[in-house]
């Protein structure tokens, strides 16, 4: 069945893709740090977990226990040493956007020097859970299941935190107007600092369940930060649903044009996508429309 | 005596210099030189566009790989002048094509959507390759050797710099730095903003894609990962913005530094280039924010430019009638405006009053062409300006003031007001224009600030300076909102001569305002809107004292 084949493959791999949209939509939309260091940390984490699983025989999903909580520390490092003195030297939201995209330029660049220096340049993978169970019809591995269970949990949860709880009403509240967040008795530059943390670990937790099921390399975070970028924007910025409908419909446009026409055209397919919905809808498929 | 050829015949000088070097240098230098002259030519044509505008472009390897792709395709066909002709409209076709479909998209999503650009073309010249011509790399044989391919960049980095110093002090220049300040203030000043940054981002465009065209024989072998390897198109805008995007050198100050050190680590620590790279790039973000100019700017003495008498203005402009006939707009739900009819004859001040939120600011905003409107028409001296372009309406003579003022900050008080003279009807530039900005600017009290910068100035000389600069596009109609808020009682009597004096010149005036005093002893005439609704037309005192009017102001109770 190539349908139902391309709509499950494609679902799993969307949904991973919203997982990681949501944790940039959360540090563009809340923190307004542009980071084009963010597939970086996917990667980080996905060769974290292999080594963890490989060298000290650590199961995937015990390794999420460890990379995700590191991650989270490690990016409320980063914001506060790296991205707090740009935030205060930025006289407007343009001037911010603008120093954020260089200086994790740089960022990118670090991380991926250093990853290379470890690592090298070859594949990874690993096999865990890679025993095929029959899903409607059309052959998946478990791994896969896992994968989507737990970033559908977590998405989830993430959502729920965000809508229905204090702290998640602060960060939505941040997103909306920082300065007259402030004024309600908001500790914006905290708020932000948790949400670009928060974004961290999402995408840590993508790179973990990723690497379960997809052969990776040091230096492929560029493709991950433009696809949860264009996820984000397809989606409409700071919005979450948008986030995760259009994380899906790229994963099974993805699968459905490597499938059915060429795979050398997926990339292409994806930015055909991404560049009509710009033109036709600049904010955004599910976005505000501006004034 | 300005001294205008000192620049242009300094760099004469070093490109004649540069020309000679490749008769003593030996093969590395050369090497060397031509890896600065290929990314001093990209980085100054990328800041001619992005550097003025603000429009962060990530494009420059989508059409730097296009022009050395052409190469790849037809180096051997045809005659090398005309494959660089080739090459070249290629690229301002691709330009154009990108240009009027996103320069509406702005801030991020340019930004983004430019490397989207770069990567989508990247893909399919690679899918072209791999199904079609069957190979992914194509052999380029042509017989041009490396000096001159040196000459080659050096002519084209010269022709970049020569047509950004003559496009620097076109009317087109002053149109960019305008844009990339205010483009809402640029539209109502009467720039064609479209037409303006079409035009420079395919000039741009031009010298990118020849760039990589003349740049093609130095690989003899070329495929997509090459050619449009990403990296360049970051690389091009780190070194403009570290050398100083926003000046016609300063992208140059920042190639030099960075090629050496590229240079320098890919020869010493090729593993750890990459680390080194984004520390350096990291360090530069943080400590030099505006540049090497900037940076050079800020601790030399500025100079000064010799003063030009100011010319006196006699504001003899005859107003012209402006007819609005059944305005509507409407935001989501709401109807902000709803059908709203009135007539100003020449030289009559009209008061546009009512409570907050009645849609005052938006009839004036739909009369400017700042929001187009649902419904209806405006006509100023019998012609319809509905739905021309705000550009149109400021050139027909509507001139505004905005509720919350806007200056350009960082240009000087004579240069604000220069850009009203320069994209008008009847259109000055150069010294006449400025003799007559200074003109203006004592005629409103500014006299002995022209030269500071309007960001330094206090709220009121800001709101004077917009008057000033309203006033230069020789209006016909003035459309003043709430010129006079928040004044001191002293500044609100010149504020209120200001205006009779205004008048007295013939000008049609329509003042949306809170001031009662103001609009008691300006106007002819009143018209209140409340709801988005006019409820009340005629003169002050009995429009004021009518029962309506007093309802919406006060409520029910009150009236």
């Amino acid at each position: 069945m190539l349908v139902v084949d391309i709509v499950l493959t494609g679902l799993i791999i969307g949904g991973m893709y919203a997982l990681t949209a949501l944790g940039l939509t959360l540090q563009y939309g809340v923190a307004r740090i542009m980071n084009l260091s963010y597939g970086e940390f996917l990667v980080a984490a996905a060769l974290s977990t292999f080594s963890l699983y490989v060298g000290l025989a650590v199961n995937p999903l015990v390794g999420l226990l460890i990379v995700v909580p590191v991650a989270f520390a490690l990016n409320w490092l980063i914001f506060e040493l790296l991205l707090v003195p740009l935030v205060r030297r930025a006289k407007n939201r343009d001037v911010l956007e603008v120093d954020s995209i260089l200086a994790t330029f740089g960022l990118l660049f670090v991380i991926q020097g250093v990853a290379l220096v470890i690592f090298g340049g070859q594949y990874f993978s690993y096999s865990y859970l890679s025993i095929p169970v029959s899903v409607l019809g059309s052959a998946l591995a478990v791994n896969r299941l896992v994968a989507l269970g737990f970033a559908a949990a977590i998405g989830i949860g993430i959502y729920l935190a965000l809508t229905r709880t204090r702290a998640g009403t602060a960060i939505r509240a941040v997103a909306v107007d920082p300065v007259a967040a402030q004024l309600v008795a908001i500790d914006v530059r905290r708020a932000s600092a948790f949400a670009y943390a928060l974004g961290g670990a999402l995408v840590a937790t993508g790179g973990v369940l990723i690497s379960m099921f997809l052969t990776f390399h040091a230096s492929m975070g560029v493709e991950f930060t433009m696809k949860a970028l264009i996820v984000v924007i397809m989606g409409g910025v700071g919005n979450m649903l948008g986030a995760l409908v259009a994380g899906l419909l790229l994963g099974v446009g993805e699968t459905a044009v490597a499938r059915l026409l060429d795979p050398g055209l997926t990339l292409a397919a994806t930015y055909v996508l991404f560049l009509a919905v710009l033109l036709v809808r600049p904010t955004g498929l599910f976005g505000r429309s501006t004034r | 005596m300005s001294r205008w050829w000192v620049g242009p015949s300094l760099v004469g000088v070093v490109v004649v210099v540069l020309a000679l070097v490749p008769l003593v240098a030996n093969n590395y230098y050369l090497a060397l030189g031509v890896s600065l002259l290929y990314f001093a030519a990209l980085a100054t044509s990328w800041a001619l566009f992005s550097g003025s505008t603000h429009y962060i472009s990530l494009a420059t390897v989508a059409l730097f790989g296009i022009g050395a792709y052409t190469v790849g395709v037809i180096g051997e066909v045809l005659p090398w002048p005309l494959v660089l002709l080739v090459a070249g409209l290629i690229g301002v076709t691709l330009s154009l094509i990108v240009g009027l479909s996103t320069l509406r998209l702005s801030g991020i999503y340019f930004v983004i959507f430019s490397f989207g650009l770069s990567e989508l073309i990247r893909q399919l010249v690679t899918w072209y390759e791999v199904n079609i011509h069957k190979s992914v790399g194509r052999y380029i044989f042509i017989d041009i050797n490396q000096t001159q391919i040196y000459w080659q960049l050096l002519a084209l980095t010269a022709l970049v710099l020569f047509a950004g110093w003559l496009i620097g002090r076109s009317r087109l220049g002053l149109a960019l730095r305008v844009i990339g300040e205010d483009e809402v203030v640029a539209r109502h000043a009467g720039i064609d903003t479209t037409k303006a940054k079409l035009v420079m981002f395919a000039i741009s465009s031009l010298f990118m894609t020849l760039t990589g065209a003349v740049m093609a024989p130095r690989w003899t072998y070329i495929d997509p990962a090459i050619a449009f390897n990403p990296m360049l198109s970051f690389e091009v805008v780190i070194m403009a913005l570290f050398g100083g995007a926003g000046t016609l050198i300063g992208p140059i100050l920042g190639v030099v530094p960075f090629v050496l050190l590229f240079e320098f680590l890919s020869a010493n620590f090729p593993n750890y280039f990459s680390i080194l790279l984004g520390l350096v790039f990291m360090v530069i973000v943080y400590a030099l924010p505006h540049g090497v100019i900037g940076f050079v700017q800020k601790r030399l003495p500025r100079a000064t430019p010799p003063p030009v008498e100011p010319q006196a203005v006699p504001l003899k402009t005859a107003g012209a009638p402006l007819e609005v006939v059944g305005l509507r707009k409407t935001f989501g739900g709401l109807v902000a405006v709803d059908n709203v009819s009135f007539d100003v004859a020449p030289g009559q001040i009209v008061g546009l009053i009512g409570p907050n939120g009645s849609g005052k600011t938006t009839v004036l905003n739909l009369i400017s062409g700042a929001l187009p409107s649902d419904a209806g028409m405006v006509r100023c001296d019998g012609e319809a300006i509905t739905g021309i372009g705000a550009h149109h309406i400021a050139r027909l003579g509507v001139a505004r003031t905005f509720q919350l003022v806007r200056v350009l900050e960082t240009l000087t008080a004579v240069e604000n007001v220069a850009v009203g003279l320069t994209f008008r009807r009847r259109p000055l530039h150069g010294a006449e224009a400025e003799a007559v900005a200074r003109g203006l600017l004592a005629r409103i009290g500014l006299a002995d600030k022209a030269d500071q910068t309007a960001g330094q100035f206090t709220y009121i000389d800001q709101k004077r300076l917009e008057l000033a600069r309203a006033l230069a596009l020789e209006p016909r109609v003035l459309l003043l909102d709430e010129w006079l808020a928040g004044l001191t009682r002293s500044e609100l009597n010149e504020g209120i001569a200001l205006i009779r004096s205004l008048r007295e010149a013939g000008l049609t005036i329509i003042l949306v305002e809170h001031v009662m005093d103001a609009i008691r002893s300006l106007c002819d005439r009143c018209i209140v809107m409340n709801a988005g609704v006019k409820i009340a037309d005629g003169p002050p005192a009995a429009v004021l004292a009518d029962h309506e009017v007093l309802r919406a102001y006060l409520g029910d109770a009150n009236a």
